[in-house]
């Protein structure tokens, strides 16, 4: 790669986040218009100015849920098309880090003039019945290497993974009990998340019956509904707007080489990938780990915290555990700010977004009584470190 | 009622997988170009990039060590439900480096595991003419 050219060229100037509840009092797709016309709005922009929408639009259930544009997902063309827009960029990221990828996708249309408005949003929905259940009988196709031995879903793909960790490194479950009491301790403080004044107590945590061992239920992010859209421009037109732009320095994603089963994710390929993601990603955006003040990990299973500051570089591989018991994440008693936003087992399975939110109003000034200190360098990870991605985000793009 | 377990469905490729499973052999596709092994069987040789690389299923080791597992407490597949709790070992195979498999451990949730523990293939019969590969703790290795 010859030089991010994009970087700190392209700006978040708006946003809005619904409510993130069990089940939304309207269709997910109404959601959906009503979030992305309050964020044009809170940039201080009008729907006929939008002329580029993107997303990543997977519903990411095992389950056998009918999938329906504008009910179970919201494509970026849906969202156009019921803005009534005219956009001359509509684009949707496939793969896992939907919301980096979409990211970058926004970034690449506004640096190359394709769009000078983008919309970014991730509608997330919550089916009726049992999120990840399925009755299949009989299995065709990838699955079948792996459904007919009782391998299915994402909850024993972590489980597999994380034990690789625990038995390896010695992890405890009173470490990720840190990880959880944080995470909920800060999303308490957000007004919309799902758990707004709802802490959990350590002793909650452990003595909550496993699933798939080690992972108990509240090492897994709650399905919910739920719509965030964030506004991107140029540096130049951020400048005639009202709010202070929040720089996208860089991006990078996972790509591995190894090619595995189906939900099979060993975590050698994790450390391995995130590693030289890790390492694209600060030669991209021109930013060293020392430098940055909020290292949003993405957290929609429990063990991708330790995967990612692993990744990052906050601390040796298989020593995220005891930073995590050592209190190194309680961001009150000035332990790293990796879930100061309550990621997502603080808020819903909202994908990235909490993890990009708290990079955009910490940096834009706008987090209101949670506003941080000197803050001016985020980076907001999501999904897996080997399949995701991870964005850098600054205040001050001429530090 | 209860939910039968989701039974194989073999198309062109994956036919001979299941033939010789049935026969309590377990197969890996390999390259035709350089004999590479894999699972999932793909059209292209991760090994040489061949493009004849899932069409010949050849028998293996049935052997191999444990590099993961997990105990499955609550099935999200209906025709597990009278099945948990059950064991997944995440298997390397000893016939080639990095070769994995993920299928169940026959020994009940007591069974003392440990990363590099040996097992060997065995099958669950499921249906007439279909049986599951499966693993059981090898001491001998």
């Amino acid at each position: 790669m010859s030089g991010f050219e994009a970087r700190n060229k392209v700006a978040i100037v708006g946003y809005a986040q619904s409510p993130i509840t069990r089940h939304a009092p309207v269709p997910l797709g109404a959601l959906a218009v009503d979030t992305a016309r309050a964020a044009i709005s809170d940039a201080g922009l009008t729907v006929a100015d939008m002329d580029g929408f993107v997303t990543g639009s997977l519903f990411p259930t095992a389950g056998a849920h009918e999938i329906t544009d504008g009910v179970s997902i919201v494509s970026a063309n849906w969202l156009a098309q019921h803005l009534g827009s005219d956009p001359s960029y509509v684009a949707g990221f496939q793969g896992f880090g939907q919301i980096p990828g979409a990211v970058a996708m926004a970034v690449n249309a506004v640096a190359s003039g394709a769009a000078d408005y983008v919309l970014m949003h991730r509608a997330l929905h919550n089916p009726r019945g049992q999120y990840h259940r399925n009755p299949m009988t009989s299995v065709s196709g990838p699955l079948q290497w792996t459904v007919p031995q009782g391998f299915f879903g994402p909850i024993s793909m972590i489980a597999l993974t994380y034990n690789e960790y625990v038995q390896r490194y010695g992890a405890s479950r009173e470490a990720m009990a840190a990880v959880l009491v944080e995470a909920r301790r800060q999303g308490a403080r957000i007004p919309w998340s799902y758990w707004h004044d709802r802490p959990l107590a350590s002793a909650e945590y452990l003595n909550a019956p496993l699933i798939s061992d080690p992972i108990c239920r509240y090492d897994c992010d709650l399905p919910v509904d739920g719509v965030a859209a964030f506004i991107l421009t140029s540096v130049e037109r951020a400048k005639d707007l009202p709010h202070r732009p929040v720089f996208v320095s860089g991006f990078a994603a996972g790509q591995p080489r190894t090619r595995r089963l189906p939900a099979h994710w060993p975590l050698e390929d994790i450390m391995e990938v995130g590693a030289a993601l890790a390492r694209r990603l600060w030669r991209a955006s021109g930013v060293t780990v020392d430098e940055v003040d909020l290292p949003q990990v993405y957290d929609g299973f429990s063990p991708f915290v330790y995967f990612w500051l692993e990744c990052l570089g906050y601390c040796a591989v298989g020593e995220a555990h005891e930073l995590a018991l050592s209190g190194g994440l309680d961001a009150d008693e000035g332990g790293l700010p990796v879930l100061s936003g309550g990621g997502a087992l603080g808020n819903g399975r909202m994908h990235g977004i909490p993890q990009m939110l708290e990079c955009y109003l910490q940096l834009s000034g706008r987090a209101g009584p949670r506003q941080r200190r000197d803050a001016t360098v985020g980076v907001a990870c999501h999904a897996s470190p080997h399949l995701g991605g991870a964005v850098v985000y600054t205040s001050e793009p001429d530090r | 009622m209860t939910a039968a377990r989701p039974l194989p469905v073999p198309d062109e490729q994956s036919a001979p997988y299941w033939q010789a499973a049935a026969e309590h052999t377990l197969t890996m596709a390999s390259c035709s170009a350089c004999g590479a092994l894999s699972l999932p069987p793909d059209s292209v040789c991760a090994s040489c990039a061949s493009t004849s690389a899932g069409i010949c299923f050849t028998p293996v080791s049935h052997r191999g060590v444990v590099r993961s597992w997990t105990v499955v407490r609550q099935s999200f597949l209906a025709g597990f439900d009278d099945e948990v709790p059950y064991v997944l070992v995440d298997v390397e195979l000893a016939d080639q480096a990095d070769l994995r498999m993920v299928a169940r451990l026959v020994n009940g949730t007591a069974a003392d595991l440990r990363l590099g523990a040996g097992v060997r293939v065995t099958f669950e019969d499921v249906a007439p003419g279909v049986s599951i590969p499966a693993f059981t703790l090898d001491e001998t290795q």
